[in-house]
């Protein structure tokens, strides 16, 4: 509740401007937007209200190809990849062996996306849940459900209905095997929010489960995804640590979280605040998109990462904490956007603003 | 092109007449009247069509999509296609390299009946107003341990076609709906099936009808595509739900196309399986001659020329047609004019040979001519208009256009199949690139990609081909003439002409 703070005027004049500013060619981008931004009362606090606001704001072309999500759109497909690339040197799934080559993997892992937003990223990866999940995996993904949870209403509203628009997702949002809520982590994590719709189980399904979420386990999820959240994490209410180590909790041993966020430096500062978010034609993010201090550098998301294993792993302080930041398992790529090329994984340019980091929690 | 922004802006249908549908389809129960989904639909079952379908079904990747064709001939006849050995339809085009390529890499080469396609070598372009000449011999740029480089492979439309029905008949019908002897009656924007289905409002749905007997008494099939590819030629009707325009003209010219006998070589060719296409410039006739080599001393003929003549030609009893294509490699500009007035009656048959074989002694022969032309198949002499036509884009939400629906360009160089078909692998590419990244494979960030990889090569080559057209077309002495014998001469060592019509021709 203290998230909506008393500022919420010169907010919406803000956002507004930032909206007009970027108001490209292509028509009606922000003609519907609505005026006021919904939230939802959460019980917690790692959600700004300011990063609320400016979102919600751009809800209604966040699926325009051409509008100002079009440089995320354009990187997911990478997303995919790196996540694979992950995947492939194990996962907390007994299933999936890596060494066995010979037999085709089943799609087995539950995925949590969190802060998804208009659902970019949670909707590809619904895409390829195959409607038999007996069969092999069509994508090296392995998705067998998708849990995206944001805490901005506008987004999960729209997100659910461009979700309808492919009858595929539109399946798996009916299952129950791709799920949009409207909720924070720290709910997930209370279990407030949502009960896990068990991988194997076909009747899952359309009838919600209406057991009481106290009764249930923590959620636990093979991967859990973080993509562009956490520089938008209110530094005020919140800290990094804390939000990525409830990451980590939602987390199976053996599980991955994955990530992107942009680094705080020199030349990420030119290439994000400068260039990216200068008037369009330049730019190609919408102003107040980015606050430039709440960019992390590759570093310190390790050392948070290395910090919320030993927290998470809920052991006290006492037994194996630093041995497990010592051997923690971790990923860590730059990708650069190139005009008329598009996105491409550059190793050695985390420095130079995007970059994928991943952590696995070990067995 | 149209910005792709623009492409957004597609008429769907708006919301208040989509509430309109809804309640109507409420009253007549939803159930019969939601359309079947479809990943991929494609119209138009030619070249272009087909090979999208092979590709699609070959790929581990996309082989699991549902995916439907609908063509209005009868592909059953198609794949039955049959022809005496020594028989050739009119219909040939040349697979450039990567053509056949690509064709390998889907399974479908193999298909092809070997004994009726012909590779060539060599290609002999000269210019039949100032002589000046060209010559695309792979030979003379390999070392002679090398295999000689083919230019080109000929091949029968019909047979490239029953291929390519071949390996999708190998490929199995799991997914696959092929509705031959159908015809599209109808594109319009599906509905949303509110509240329990899904939001169809931007998904086109196609209205499938029998043509024939069948269209009495079958019901009409309606389908919903994820993508609808048009694959529909020239007047491509998916082209036009989706609203594209297209540029172009008609040049005003024919392509009389035959199939013909030559004589042996008078010198036999070295190495011995080394094959020659021979295309002479005729300005003052409307364009270019060509003879392109089938099996066995056969050739396909096209010969670009103005309606006029086109009919003429049509109308010349065999000898006398035989006579003006061997004048046609031979003789001067103001000769041929003269020969194309020639009054022919069917007593006097051979008086067009006669001209020639007179007109001949006279003339200097250069050496690069073909074997003169000794039979024409029965059956074989036809000729299409020739147009130039180019979509102001190829793609729309969950629409993209291959083909000759997307670009149609003067026969000269002998491209249209082939960048269809590259129009083909690239699609093909794409959809695989998606599916395997989650993305929609109808979402216009997903076609993008295809669109930015062909438009600009394909528009490269049409317009180069125009260019050359245009060049030729000036009949006369004049300084386009000079440039031109130039331009033979002096580009006859550079990029432009020589990297345009082998490099090009041999794809990427
Ligand atoms: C004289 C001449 C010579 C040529 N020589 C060469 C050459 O040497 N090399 C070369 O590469 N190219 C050549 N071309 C070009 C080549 O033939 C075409 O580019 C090629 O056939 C195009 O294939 P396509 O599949 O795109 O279209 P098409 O072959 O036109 O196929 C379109 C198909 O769609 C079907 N269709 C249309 N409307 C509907 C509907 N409403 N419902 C259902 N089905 C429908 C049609 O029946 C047809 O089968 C030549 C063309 C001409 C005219
Ligand atoms: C740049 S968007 C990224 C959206 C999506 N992950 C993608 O990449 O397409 C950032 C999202 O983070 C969400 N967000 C901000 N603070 C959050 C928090 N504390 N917890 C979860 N999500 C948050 C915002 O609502 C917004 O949708």
């Amino acid at each position: 509740m203290a998230s909506l703070r008393p500022r919420a005027l010169p907010l919406s004049v803000r956002t507004l401007r930032s909206a007009l500013s970027s108001t490209r060619p292509s028509p009606n981008h922000f003609l519907s937007a609505p005026a006021s931004t919904q939230t939802r009362a959460h019980s917690t606090s790692s959600v700004s209200a300011d990063e609320l606001s400016h979102f919600s704001a751009l809800a209604s072309s966040w699926w325009d190809p051409m509008g100002h999500s079009r440089i995320l759109h354009l990187m997911n497909p990478l997303r995919h990849e790196f996540i694979a690339s992950c995947l492939a040197e194990g996962t907390s799934s007994p299933s999936q062996n890596p060494s066995s080559t010979s037999t085709p993997s089943t799609a087995t892992l539950n995925y949590l996306d969190v802060g998804c937003g208009g659902g970019i990223f949670a909707e590809s990866l619904a895409r390829t849940i195959p409607l038999d999940p007996t069969g092999p995996a069509p994508t090296p993904t392995l998705a067998a459900s998708m849990t995206a949870i944001d805490p901005s209403t506008d987004l999960i509203q729209m997100a659910r209905e461009h979700a309808r628009m492919d009858p595929t997702v539109h399946e798996h949002l009916r299952t129950g095997r791709f799920k949009y809520l409207n909720t924070t982590l720290e709910d997930v994590l209370a279990g407030n929010a949502v009960t896990l719709t068990p991988a194997s189980s076909s009747t899952a399904a359309s009838t919600p489960n209406p057991s009481s979420p106290s009764t249930q386990p923590a959620p636990q999820y093979d991967v859990v995804t973080l993509f562009e959240v956490l520089e938008h994490i209110d530094p005020k209410t919140s800290t990094p640590l804390s939000f990525l180590t409830n990451c980590l909790r939602a987390l199976k041993p053996g599980g991955w979280l994955i990530g992107s966020t942009i680094s705080r430096t020199l030349p990420s500062f030119i290439l994000n605040q400068v260039i990216a978010e200068a008037p369009w034609p330049i730019g190609v993010v919408p102003r107040g998109t980015h606050e430039w201090s709440k960019f992390v550098n590759p570093g310190e998301v390790k050392g948070w990462l290395q910090e919320g294993l030993m927290r998470a792993a809920d052991t006290g302080v006492s037994r194996g904490g630093s041995a497990i930041a010592e051997g923690m398992r971790w990923k860590c790529v730059g990708a650069i956007y190139i005009p008329g090329i598009g996105w491409k994984m550059v190793p050695g340019s985390e420095d130079w603003g995007n970059y994928f980091w991943a952590v696995r929690k070990e067995i | 092109m149209r910005p792709i922004s623009r492409a957004v802006l597609r008429p769907y249908v708006c919301p208040t007449c989509r509430h309109g549908i809804s309640a109507g389809r409420r009253r007549f129960g939803s159930k019969s009247d939601s359309p079947d989904l479809y990943d991929v639909v494609c119209v138009g079952g030619g070249p272009a069509g087909l090979g999208l379908l092979a590709a699609l079904r070959a790929s581990p990747i996309t082989s699991k999509l549902k995916v439907a064709l609908i063509e209005s001939q009868d592909l059953r006849k198609a794949k039955a296609w049959d022809l005496e050995p020594n028989q050739f339809s009119n219909r040939v085009s040349s697979l450039t390299p990567s053509t056949v390529s690509f064709l390998r890499s889907i399974g479908a080469y193999d298909h092809l009946d070997v004994n009726r396609v012909q590779d060539y070598q060599d290609m002999q372009v000269w210019d039949g107003q100032t002589g000046s000449r060209i010559s695309f011999d792979w030979s003379m740029e390999t070392s002679p341990f090398e295999d000689m480089r083919t230019v080109a492979t000929m091949t029968e439309n019909a047979n490239l076609v029953r291929a390519l029905l071949r390996r999708i008949a190998d490929l199995g019908d799991e997914n696959l709906s092929l509705f031959s002897n159908a015809t599209v009656a109808s594109i319009e924007n599906g509905s949303d099936l509110k509240p329990e289905g899904p939001d169809l409002s931007a998904w086109p749905v196609l209205t499938v009808k029998p043509t024939g007997p069948a269209a009495e008494t079958e019901t009409p099939k309606r389908i919903a595509a994820r993508l609808l590819v048009g694959a529909d030629g020239i007047n491509s009707p998916v082209r036009s739900f989706a609203d594209i325009p297209t540029q172009g003209w008609d040049y005003g010219r024919h392509g009389v196309v035959a199939t013909l006998a030559l004589d042996e070589p008078a010198t036999p060719p070295f190495p011995a399986s080394k094959r020659t296409a021979y295309q002479r410039f005729l300005p003052a006739l409307g364009g270019p001659i060509a003879l392109l080599p089938l099996p066995d001393n056969h050739a396909t003929l096209v010969w670009s020329t103005t309606p006029e003549n086109a009919a003429y030609l049509k109308s010349l009893p065999t000898p006398a047609f035989l006579a003006m294509v061997n004048a046609a490699f031979r003789l001067d500009m103001t000769d041929l004019t003269y020969m194309m007035g020639m009054q022919s009656s069917s007593s006097d048959s051979t008086s067009h040979q006669d001209e020639l074989t007179w007109r001949a002694q006279h003339t200097p022969l250069p050496s690069q001519i073909p074997p003169a032309a000794t039979a024409v198949q029965a059956g074989t002499v036809a000729s299409f208009p020739l147009r130039f036509r180019h979509a102001a884009q190829y793609i729309s939400p969950r629409i993209a256009l291959v083909g000759d629906a997307a670009h149609v360009i003067h026969p000269l160089a002998g491209q249209g199949l082939n960048l269809g078909l590259a129009d083909v692998a690239s699609l093909s590419k794409t959809i695989q690139y998606a599916v395997s990244h989650g993305m929609d494979i109808g979402d216009l960030l997903t076609l993008e990609r295809y669109s930015s990889e062909r438009y600009l090569p394909n528009a490269k080559i049409g317009g180069a081909c125009d260019l050359l057209h245009k060049m030729y077309n000036v009949p006369g002495e004049g300084p386009v003439a000079l440039a031109r014998s130039l331009g033979l001469g002096v580009v006859d060592r550079l990029p432009f002409v020589k990297s345009f019509l082998m490099k090009n021709a041999e794809g990427y």
